[in-house]
């Protein structure tokens, strides 16, 4: 493996730095608004639903259950050659319905994924200096 | 004030359309402006709007010209102009819906709309300067997990939601590519037009399940072009006029595909409005010209425009429907999967040619009703058109 090849590293901003402190921290963190309750993902500086510009990140379960997936067969970016196929997945929270987030789903065989099966987040450290929020299934040790 | 005019599309045209052509981008919207101000029978002094969509999938290479409708209308003899729209997408019925807008409203009486690809702004020609693109923004939550290219948000998740929500097959999938490739067959434009079989397409493998190489359009480079007029002008010109009866766009979002709803989202939305907006209903459709950008993008045009019931598209395909001498021709001059892309134009292109009776061994019979639709996910919409 060319351990010179770096993974592409997220560029936060002001609305998304709490995210991946929050990760490097091993806790799943979304952004929630203050005045109505509703979550908010991918990171927008209003609430679609109440309008209010009061919000605040909070972490959520790490619970999930799979919404779709896609096993990823080749590698169209040079981090990922010593690493295909790999499951692209988008999970949906429970925390409030049609709230979704992009990960990748682990520690479960390539023939045993399922669109509605449980998971729970787990952190990995991909690179060096980048930690992700993957999830595995649910109850796997 | 002036009653609002019935628009009609009164002229269409290619350009050079292939594989790596060499051609700029300009050349190629040139002719293909030239194309089809030929087929209205139209001079440049006829034409006072456009609206023009070019724009790089990614970083633009050093060198590539632009195409821009200020430009372009110098270049043609449109000027001056009293409309022009640049780069409104999300692909080409975004200049669609703009040059329909401006006639009903009469800011222009004959808007020229053009959509122009290179291949080398394609995602997979991209894929060597992966690297290059910033994760910032909604990259950051993308990037990183290994969401590199369109197809996987846009095509493969949705594909298997779709599979896992409705029981849709691969095989069902396969057969829609059939069909399309018998239609090319039948067009001497296409490029590809040698037979295909279903398990021809099956031991393709996969690029990212459960999507193949065949699920995907062909990246060319091509220019089209289609002009746009008043009824009253139209009924002066070289072709049969082929009337705009309905028009809906339909917008939830940017690039949000791996994160919305991933079975009711723009062409459901679309759907609503179009039949809405005109007495007609998918019944008196005699052909469907539905964007195929992936296979499931279709799937979902013909639930979302009511030709089917939500999650039945696959057993639609399958039995045959969309096939030419079906109850719904689909895609009949082959698809951007086999004509190569054009981002939505051909639909449009290939509806106002069957209305005419222009098509040759691919013609429907006595075509008068035709919807093409453009575009998915978060952000599409759909022209139905008829005849006298
Ligand atoms: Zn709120």
């Amino acid at each position: 493996m060319d351990t010179l090849v770096k993974p592409p590293m997220p560029v936060p901003d002001a609305l998304t730095e709490f995210f991946w402190e929050g990760v490097r921290a091993h806790k799943l963190m979304i952004l929630r608004c203050r005045n109505c309750g509703h979550f908010i993902h991918y990171p927008r500086p209003v609430c679609e639903r109440c309008l209010s510009e009061d919000l605040a990140p909070e972490e959520v379960s790490g619970r999930a259950t799979l919404y779709s997936y896609t096993i990823t067969m080749k590698p169209w970016h040079p981090f990922w050659v010593d690493k295909v196929p790999y499951v692209l997945a988008t999970v949906e929270l429970p925390e409030q319905e049609g709230l979704k987030m992009l990960t990748n789903l682990v520690e479960c065989p390539h023939d045993a994924v399922e669109v509605g099966m449980p998971l729970e987040v787990t952190f990995r450290e991909v690179g060096e200096g980048l930690t992700l929020p993957f999830f595995k299934p649910a109850g796997a040790v | 004030m002036a009653e609002t005019p019935r628009v009609a599309a009164v002229g269409v045209g290619y350009s050079t359309t292939g594989r790596k052509t060499g051609l700029t981008s300009r050349k190629l919207a040139i002719q293909a402006c030239g194309a089809a101000m030929a087929d209205a029978g139209v001079d440049g002094t006829d034409v006072d709007g456009i609206a023009v969509l070019w724009n790089p999938a990614g970083p633009a290479p050093p060198g590539l010209d632009e195409v821009k409708a200020l430009d372009l209308a110098q270049m043609m003899g449109y000027v001056p102009v009293n409309w022009h729209v640049d780069g409104v997408g999300p692909a080409y019925i975004g200049p669609a819906l703009q040059a329909i807008a401006a006639i009903r409203a009469g800011f222009c009486h004959t808007c020229v709309t053009v959509r122009v690809i290179n291949q080398r702004l394609s995602g997979t020609e991209l894929k060597a300067g992966a690297d290059a693109t910033p994760s910032t923004g909604d990259e950051q939550f993308r990037r990183p997990f290994g969401q590199l290219l369109p197809l996987q948000a846009i095509a493969a998740m949705p594909m298997q939601r779709h599979m896992a929500v409705y029981g849709t097959t691969e095989e069902q999938f396969a057969q829609h590519a059939v069909t399309q490739r018998y239609h090319a067959s039948l067009n001497d434009d296409a490029i590809f037009r040698d037979p295909l079989s279903v398990d021809d397409f099956l031991a393709m493998p996969y690029l990212s399940t459960p999507l193949r190489i065949l699920d995907c359009d062909l990246p060319v480079d091509s220019g089209s072009a289609v002009i746009y007029t008043t009824e009253e002008r139209a009924r002066d010109l070289a072709q049969k006029p082929v009337f705009v009866e309905s028009a809906a766009f339909s917008g939830t979002g940017y690039m949000a595909f791996e994160i919305e709803d991933m079975v009711k989202n723009a062409p459901f939305h679309t759907g609503r409005h179009l039949w809405e907006r005109t007495d007609l209903t998918p019944a008196d459709v005699d052909c469907a010209q539905l964007y195929d950008g992936f296979s499931i993008i279709t799937f979902q045009w013909l639930e979302g425009l009511g030709f089917c019931g939500p999650g039945e598209s696959g057993p639609f395909v399958e039995a045959g429907n969309t096939r030419l001498g079906g109850s719904l021709p689909l895609n009949t001059d082959g698809g951007a999967c086999n004509v190569g892309r054009r981002h939505g134009t051909n639909f449009c292109i290939e509806s106002v040619r069957q209305i005419r009776g222009q098509c040759g061994p691919r013609q429907v019979p006595d075509a008068n009703v035709a919807v093409w639709a453009n575009a998915v996910g978060p952000f599409g919409g759909a022209v139905l058109m008829v005849g006298e």
